[in-house]
């Protein structure tokens, strides 16, 4: 049953365009059931990049596979809603339609797929069909939602695309084993884009890259977002990456959101211990050289959950509290930023690494790459 | 290229191996039945002919082993396979009557029994832990009865009992073997219950390798691809199965060769004139020439399906073309 | 060398259940049969009943003692030619998959040469060029049934040990010092332990057919009662023209339910072998149960209905 919500332009519902609340995965069914995702309430609005940021098996992947249905079993989406809001054609100018993606039928999600939601996978050379020549795949999709396309057109479209990312029409007539790496990144990246979706959901796109070709790709996808105007959820372990996209960043952990921020914030000011570990790890390219410090301990085993706050066995500030009660994900100030920690309640005095202000004298971190 | 090169020269190596195998084990069996075979020959043959057939199988055993061998693919390459000791017939005479019908039952029933196989085997992967899995331990179970039994089985079912089908030879007797549609048909019909014997056989085989074979690519990332890019559920099956089929293309092989023993036998029980009954009267009878043209002419027969098979498979995964075979 | 545990699939189960049976089949079977197998003092023809229990074949021997006796040999001869095969196979195949470079060439050479060769017509030709003495001698039969059925094995094999070759464990080992040789036996060895199996039920699979079809065919002695001369015999009185089931389908079954049993623990190997084959996560029973819908679909991730939910311990939080 699609929620047919038609918006008027300007109003802030026109500006969203996916919509989190409440969300949780579970992997099995009953008493075996493993909690992946908890709770998580996220928005994405209109050519903004929401950068998710985490370790392995904090569900930063899960969630969104699964927010788009596209989970494998024994996934289980246990409760929750996501919300997609996209431009309506067929309801006049300026019209855009909200679909319930927990309540959309097979058909529906068929018909949004792609159309307007897109996802690019971590490794191309997996995702790419080995037995087909890349024109194919294009060709393919193409046709599947564009019908009154004819063999040229989508030819056309196709050579169109891949010359945005920088490669040559004669790609089109190779087979992936065929191309380097990034050659295939750039392709994952082209046909992404290739129905001009509304939002593309990126899952570490260049962890399987070598340092310079990531930020190539990097830059590439900044040029591009600032050309079409897509929104992007960009899924990644390093942080420094986020540096020059996201313009919001979600950093999770065990299946928790635990802290929520403007980029420019999260990185000059962190609020959450996990945060500050994660931003103490990452090397700058530029600066000074300071000691690397990574974080205690290793994540929770998922099937045997903590009591309290997830991060408690690891955090350099633990209090008393934190090992008994889960704290709440809450905004913090004006500018909309949440974090989940007993630190930031009232009457707890927060340590000096938490409460730095912008401006303030950091260690040379990303502070000295983000643009003002 | 390099890699077909490889597996042609595999062949010819092969073939080389039977033809040798072919000459040496009458020379090693003990009990000598070469002296046997002469023996036997002059009583039914005319002299002619057993010189011919002495000299097709270097029977002059006042020669040496190695001017005998040689001896022997002179006449082979002559077309010379001797003469029958039973049949007063060269055996490339009797063999180029019997073989067609094997090749053309043989050949029919593989192609049907691998792309039924590999379509329900794909089918079976994809919509796996539905009602549909209850087809498998049948499937096994008609894998594992022999050929000939089961056409035992469908001649006393199908023939005796039910009367569906005719159970003995490859067309009506009343029929006048021609190019026209009569015989045509009476080929068609005749040939259903083998067919399905040989079908219903060999199909498990494929059935359960493609179906593993599906489960295992449906796993991976390019078919989460396929789905997420919101292509019908049609198109979605295809890409995992273009993947999945190519270790059955490669198994083909070993395939064909399991299929013509068994159908060597299925023509027993259905008295289809190939070249079954011939192998098993000749085996029985100790016609040696003709025991060891056939072995020749259905090794090399297997070995250029083979080849047939290697080809195929090379147009259908393009990563061959590329890397050396490792 | 990871524990090895074998899924309890009913499929396996029954397998191995169905093996059980004819193993205990081929102790006790001679022992079981009321009558001389070869006798035949009795009627003929006869239909299945208290004293016959599977009626008399055309000569008035007891159908149901021949089986009972016929399953020795069947059985013996069909599982010595798969050992015996398996031995060449591992032989063959780990060797050629570890030494690699031209060891390797002429091995895989050898078993690609017999691969292509078609076994049965190489059988009977093989056959039929053994004397009397010989076609009695089931061991000899076992034998050259092993010769045209090892081939396919040692592919497998050699596939596999190449891919393990590479491992870790294996460099380690070689670092250290060990023989070739004893990396092959200690290392590489257990890993192929599934593979193996698998490989060795197939071959049995492939002897018991071989085995029978020469049977049936006439090129062993009739002397050694098996499954394959009692459906030799029943052809040759055109049983199945005559509708005598009882004669021709009790042996053809036995075949088959003991290759079928074969099968589904190869299925049980397979499953362990590839985990992707396992079922995934939540069993039938469950999905039924929940509210589930009844398989995983892909591209279409499940959502709990409200109300059927039951609390996991996960969530309780």
């Amino acid at each position: 049953m699609t929620e047919m919500t038609m918006s008027e332009p300007g109003s802030a519902q026109n500006d969203l365009v996916l919509e989190i609340e409440n969300f949780s995965v579970d992997y099995g069914w009953g008493d075996a059931a493993v909690r992946a995702v908890n709770n998580v309430s996220l928005s994405v609005r209109r050519s903004r990049v929401l950068g998710v940021a985490g370790e392995s098996g904090s569900g930063k992947s899960t969630l969104v596979y699964a927010v788009t249905r596209l989970l494998r079993a024994p996934g289980i989406i246990a409760e929750g809603s996501a919300r997609l809001t996209f431009d309506d054609p067929d309801g006049g100018t300026g019209a855009r339609r909200t679909v319930d993606l927990m309540a959309a039928s097979a058909s529906e999600l068929r018909a949004i797929r792609w159309s307007q939601v897109s996802i690019v996978l971590q490794s191309a050379l997996n995702a790419l069909n080995p037995v087909l020549r890349i024109g194919r795949m294009f060709d393919q999709v193409l046709k599947a939602h564009r019908a009154d396309m004819t063999k040229v057109q989508r030819r056309q479209r196709a050579a169109e695309l891949l010359e945005l990312v920088g490669l040559g029409e004669d790609r089109l007539a190779r087979f992936p084993h065929e191309l380097s790496g990034g050659q295939r990144q750039r392709i994952m990246i082209a046909l992404a884009l290739a129905l001009d979706p509304q939002l593309v959901i990126m899952d570490e796109p260049t962890t399987a890259l070598d340092v310079v070709t990531q930020h190539e790709i990097i830059n590439e996808l900044a040029k591009l977002r600032a050309r079409f105007g897509f929104s992007m959820i960009f899924i990644t372990h390093d942080l420094s990456l986020l540096v020059e996209l996201a313009d919001d960043i979600a950093v999770m952990y065990a299946g928790n959101v635990v802290e929520w921020a403007p980029a420019g914030d999260l990185y000059a000011t962190p609020r959450h211990p996990y945060t500050l570990g994660l931003l103490n790890s990452s090397p700058p390219l530029t600066g000074e050289r300071r000691e690397l410090v990574g974080i205690a301990g290793s994540p929770p085993d998922p099937s045997q959950p903590v009591g309290g706050c997830s991060f408690h066995e690891r955090c350099d500030f633990v209090l008393e509290r934190c090992h008994r009660e889960v704290p709440a994900l809450r905004v913090l100030d004006e500018s909309g930023r949440k974090v989940a920690c007993w630190l930031h309640e009232d009457g707890v005095s927060v340590p000096t690494p938490l409460r730095r202000r912008a401006g303030d004298d950091v260690p040379a971190t990303m502070a000295a790459e983000v643009a003002p | 290229m390099r890699v077909l090169g490889r597996r042609l020269s595999l062949y010819v190596v092969t073939a080389w191996v039977a033809i040798t195998v072919n000459f040496l084990l009458p020379r090693m069996m003990p009990g000598n039945p070469l002296q046997q075979m002469i023996g036997k020959a002059t009583g039914a043959v005319t002299p002619q002919q057993v010189l011919a057939t002495k000299l097709a199988f270097g029977l002059d055993l006042n020669q040496g082993l190695w001017a005998q061998y040689v001896g022997y693919w002179h006449q082979l390459f002559q077309g010379n396979l001797g003469v029958s000791l039973t049949l007063a017939a060269s055996v490339s005479s009797v063999l180029g009557q019997a073989v067609p019908w094997t090749v053309g039952l043989i050949g029919v029933s593989t192609i049907l029994s691998f792309l039924l196989g590999t379509f329900s085997g794909a089918l079976l992967g994809w919509f796996r832990g539905s009602r549909l899995d209850s087809v498998i331990p049948v499937a096994t179970f008609f894998q594992a009865v022999p050929y000939f039994f089961l056409g035992i089985v469908t001649v006393l079912v199908f023939g005796s009992t039910l009367h569906w089908f005719p159970v003995q030879g490859a067309y009506s007797q009343s029929v006048i073997p021609g190019w026209d549609w009569g015989f045509v048909a009476s080929l068609l019909r005749y040939g259903q219950l083998p067919v399905i014997t040989i079908v219903l056989s060999s199909v498990a085989g494929w059935m359960l390798g493609m179906r593993n074979m599906m489960v295992t690519m449906i796993a991976e990332d390019f078919v989460l691809m396929a789905v997420a890019t919101g292509l019908p559920r049609r198109k979605v099956i295809m890409h995992a199965a273009r993947n999945a089929v190519l270790p059955s293309v490669a198994n083909l092989s070993l395939a064909i060769g399991l299929v013509v023993s068994g159908a060597l036998l299925v023509e027993l029980v259905f008295n289809y004139p190939g070249v079954g009954d011939l192998l098993l009267q000749a085996v029985l009878n100790e016609d040696y020439p003709l025991i060891q043209g056939i072995f020749l002419v259905i090794t090399l027969t297997v070995l250029a399906a083979n080849l047939l098979a290697d080809v195929f498979y090379f147009i259908l995964d393009p990563r061959t073309r590329v890397e050396a075979a490792v | 060398m990871s524990a090895v545990r074998l899924p309890r699939s009913p499929k396996v189960l029954v397998g191995a259940g169905l093996v059980a049976f004819f193993a205990i089949m081929t102790v006790v079977g001679p022992l079981l049969a009321p009558y001389n197998p070869s006798a035949t003092n009795f009627d003929a023809n006869l239909r299945p009943s208290a004293t016959h229990l599977l009626g008399t074949t055309a000569l008035g021997q007891d159908i149901f003692s021949q089986l009972m006796v016929g399953a020795r040999a069947t059985m013996i001869v069909a599982i010595v030619a798969g050992v015996v095969a398996t031995f060449f196979s591992i032989a063959v195949g780990v060797a050629a998959g570890y030494l690699g470079g031209r060891a390797d060439d002429g091995l895989s050479l050898t078993a690609n040469v017999f691969l292509a060769i078609p076994g049965l017509p190489l059988l009977i030709v093989i056959d039929s060029y053994l004397p009397a003495g010989g076609r009695s001698n089931s061991f000899v039969i076992g034998l050259i049934i092993s010769l045209t059925g090892w081939a396919w094995g040692a592919r497998v094999l050699r596939a596999q040990t190449m891919s393990l070759r590479n491992r870790d464990f294996v460099e380690a080992a070689r670092i250290i010092g060990e023989s070739r040789f004893r990396i092959m036996i200690f290392e590489i060895a257990p890993n192929l332990l599934p593979v193996l199996a698998s490989s060795l039920l197939f071959t049995i699979l492939y002897s018991i057919g071989a085995y029978v079809t020469l049977a049936y065919v006439g090129l062993t002695s009739t002397a050694v009662w098996n499954w394959g001369t009692m459906l030799y015999w029943a052809q040759a009185n055109n049983a199945e023209l005559a509708n005598q089931w009882w004669w021709f389908v009790p042996p053809g079954v036995c075949i088959a339910l003991f290759g079928t049993g074969l099968a589904l623990m190869n299925f049980g190997i397979d499953e362990f072998i590839n985990p992707r084959l396992r079922a995934a996560g939540i069993s039938g029973r469950v999905r039924r149960a929940s509210g589930l819908p009844r398989r995983p679909r892909l591209g279409f991730t499940p959502v709990a209905r409200p109300g059927s939910v039951r609390a996991s311990k996960a969530g309780a939080r």
